[in-house]
């Protein structure tokens, strides 16, 4: 583990330096295995964040309060820290800028990760394909990588913050809707790649409603998380 | 919400699964024998508990078990067939 970044108040950004680490498709996840002292393990999966093309790994880690894993891997962990890693893992939620698009990516929370992913592939092979990334979060304190967000400039990006907005908040205010939905686009007929991924709850819903709009089932592909211990 | 809560995507035991398997197994259709849809593992519903069941994301139907033992992997597939 070379470096931290934290990542607004509840999160922070894991900067892994890993020997013969095979190129990982973007969207894929490792699983984190602890050991403590007493031999007791945990292991939970964190996506990646960092694109293929970067030479380091980084795992953006939200910390849960009543976690096992993040709060130690978002509070305890220092710089030079070694961790047991499997992966890279997954071969479903993944994008390629060779798969094409137009691209479509909705994010709960921390679910913008593995998009982050995706995103920071097409900026570093220079894709020109078409996409369009909706957040969602509560607070603009809990909205990751606002800094590169702002910087994505051929990306079309929308954010909804559901709990509180800062003064003057251009963006919107409210769960994520049908015409949020539709304003962003691409629309149905284009048939863009659909990524999915954030909390159980905010998943289900953001699936329907693309279904509602006409998006195939199969083409949306979603990435739920939740308390796991797999 | 209380049943969508307690599952998650095939995608999240991809590791289960490529060390069940000794390959990467979310991305491979299954065809359901219960209502014949065709999905990738990693869009199956995956149930954690002692061990992991995956079932059909279209009908419900157990598509396959995993229970880690101390000393080897269990796995009991029902049903499916090649899509």
């Amino acid at each position: 583990m070379s470096e931290i970044i934290p990542e607004g108040s509840s999160a922070v950004t894991i900067v892994l330096d890993v020997p013969d680490w095979p190129r990982h498709h973007p969207g894929q996840h490792v699983d984190v295995r602890l050991t403590a002292e007493d031999g007791y393990q945990a292991q939970r999966s964190y996506s990646i964040a960092s694109a293929p093309e970067d030479p380091r790994l980084e795992l953006t880690v939200e910390r849960l309060e009543d976690g096992e894993v993040s709060p130690y891997l978002a509070g305890e962990l220092r710089a030079g820290d070694e961790l047991e890693l499997r992966g890279p893992v997954g071969g479903h939620f993944t994008w390629e800028t060779t798969d094409g698009g137009p691209l479509l990516l909705v994010a709960g929370g921390s679910g913008l990760v593995p998009l982050m992913a995706m995103l920071r592939h097409r900026a570093a092979q220079a894709s020109a394909v078409d996409a369009r990334l909706l957040v969602s979060a509560r607070t603009w304190d809990d909205v990751l990588y606002r800094a590169e967000l702002g910087g994505l400039a051929d990306v079309r990006v929308h954010v909804t913050l559901t709990r509180a907005q800062p003064p003057d908040w251009g963006g919107s205010a409210r769960r994520v809707d049908a015409d949020m939905l539709r304003e962003l686009g691409p629309p149905a007929e284009q048939a863009p790649r659909v990524f999915v991924c954030g909390p159980t709850a905010f998943v289900e819903r953001a699936a329907d409603l693309l279904v509602e709009l006409g998006h195939a089932p199969s083409a949306i592909r979603a990435e739920r998380f939740g308390p796991t211990g797999a | 919400m209380a049943d969508a809560a307690r599952w998650l995507d095939g995608n999240a035991v991809a590791g289960v699964l490529a060390e069940a398997f000794g390959e990467e197994m979310t991305a491979v259709e299954r065809a359901c024998d219960g209502c014949g849809a065709e999905r990738p593992l990693g869009a199956y519903r995956a149930y954690l508990g002692a061990g992991v069941v995956l079932r059909c994301p279209a009908c419900g139907a157990t598509g396959l078990r995993i229970v880690a033992l101390e000393d080897r992997i269990s796995l009991s597939w029902s049903g499916g067939r090649a899509p």
